[in-house]
């Protein structure tokens, strides 16, 4: 993991992608409270950013918590310091995917749900998650 | 009068029945939806990632084709419409976008076609629709549920109170059924991750499904695909997970407004929903 990083500093990595300042979360957890999906991520999306704030790489890099975000932008319509938290999780997501490291393998998904499933349910699992 | 019309990927697979009812609709409203020529999809979702330019190209090249036809379009699609929308929004706060993407299209493009969302026609057109309506719908109470990419993000998509819209009651309203409120109206159904953590989608359908129930919900209306795959196919699986779970129909907005303006039933597209609609029809003699 610490190769794709060696190089460059992570945290302004992490601004560049998503054009937000990290300084901005004053950390008060309005997104965790409203995310539809906290519960199964095994570090919300308040921690999530602080361990971006920290610049802590590898803690970053191993939580699955961005990999649930669903981009449905409640956090982002109510962040008090407009901070554009799905941003922050997409960028997350990306230094993954140029990484190679994506979060689904194509094969290995159910055949009958990919007969079931509208084809925009699947195109946007692949457009998030591969590479 | 016509009008352009982008449907996109699903509208001609999973989605034909919001394809069908929507073109019976605005026939009956005196409208042809003319479609645009040689249209491919819009990329599915609007990136998050600033460098990521290469899945702008997608809905620019929809959106010039477009502005060749005419100055509108209507797209039904929640996804489609937030894609498009965004995507000419970001190009219009960034011109050095817009500079570097039209170098690499053949068409040139200015960021200035408007994106038409059915509702918001019908919006526009409120007599138009009231004065066409047949049959009574006020006994059926329907959960309007906006999901997320109608609203948000506000500034861009400028479509409704990201909170508290009223579009889709309003909507509902003028086609004689009776609205129900509920607060998880706009939260997200679980979206893609149905693809790769089901478990997520299911909880977060059934949780706004049991709220919109609670508030006194017959059926539930979406606009969405997507959603209305989340909340219609998986309640199998809420069922599994809460034994209590009372299963509810879910509709296209066009569905209910086609059965409103009395449509036959062969141009609803209902026998394509997975939980039953035709008991709660003929319980209130809808069909």
């Amino acid at each position: 993991m610490n190769k794709i990083l060696a190089d460059k500093d992570l945290t302004r990595r992490i601004e560049e992608i998503s054009d937000q300042k990290l300084s901005d979360c004053y950390q008060c957890g309005r997104c965790t409270a409203g995310c539809p999906f906290a519960e199964f991520m095994d570090v919300p999306p308040n921690q999530v950013i602080r361990f971006m704030q920290l610049g802590l790489k590898e803690d970053l890099l191993k939580t699955q918590g961005p990999w649930f975000c669903a981009a449905c932008l409640v956090c982002q319509a109510r962040c008090p310091r407009g901070v554009d938290i799905p941003r922050l999780m997409e960028a997350v997501r990306t230094i993954h995917l140029r990484a190679k490291e994506g979060l689904i393998d194509v094969p290995e998904i159910d055949k009958e749900f990919l007969l079931d499933a509208p084809p925009l349910a699947v195109m946007s699992a692949f457009s998030k998650f591969t590479y | 009068m016509k009008l352009q019309y982008y449907p996109g990927c699903t509208l001609y697979t999973k989605a034909k029945p919001l394809n069908t009812s929507l073109h019976a609709c605005f026939n009956a409203v005196g409208i042809e939806l003319a479609e645009l020529p040689h249209w491919y999809c819009c990329g599915t979702t609007f990136t998050l990632a600033r460098d990521n330019r290469m899945s702008l190209i997608a809905p620019l090249r929809i959106l010039a084709k477009a502005q060749q036809e005419d100055g509108k379009v209507l797209v039904p699609c929640s996804i489609c419409y937030n894609t498009l929308k965004r995507a000419n929004y970001m190009l219009k706060e960034n011109t050095e976008t817009l500079d570097i993407i039209n170098e690499h299209l053949e068409e040139s493009y200015d960021g200035n076609e408007i994106v038409l969302h059915p509702l918001e026609f019908f919006r526009d057109n409120e007599e138009l629709v009231r004065s066409k309506v047949k049959k009574s719908l006020k006994d059926l109470k329907v959960g309007c549920y906006y999901g997320c990419l109608l609203l948000r993000p506000e500034q861009e998509i400028q479509f409704d109170d990201p909170e508290a819209p009223t579009i889709f009651e309003n909507f509902i309203s003028s086609v004689g059924a009776t609205p129900v409120d509920f607060p998880l109206k706009v939260e997200c159904c679980g979206a893609y991750l149905v693809v790769n953590s089901p478990d997520a989608a299911v909880e977060a359908s059934y949780k706004l499904l049991r709220n919109a129930q609670d508030n006194g919900a017959d059926v539930v209306v979406t606009t969405c695909p997507l959603c209305y795959y989340n909340l219609d196919a998986l309640q199998a699986k809420m069922k599994k997970a809460h034994p209590d779970f009372k299963e509810i129909p879910i509709f296209y907005f066009s569905q209910i407004m086609a059965i409103a303006l009395g449509m036959e039933e062969k141009k609803l597209g209902l026998e394509q929903n997975k939980v039953s609609p035709y008991e709660i029809l003929k319980e209130y003699n809808l069909l």
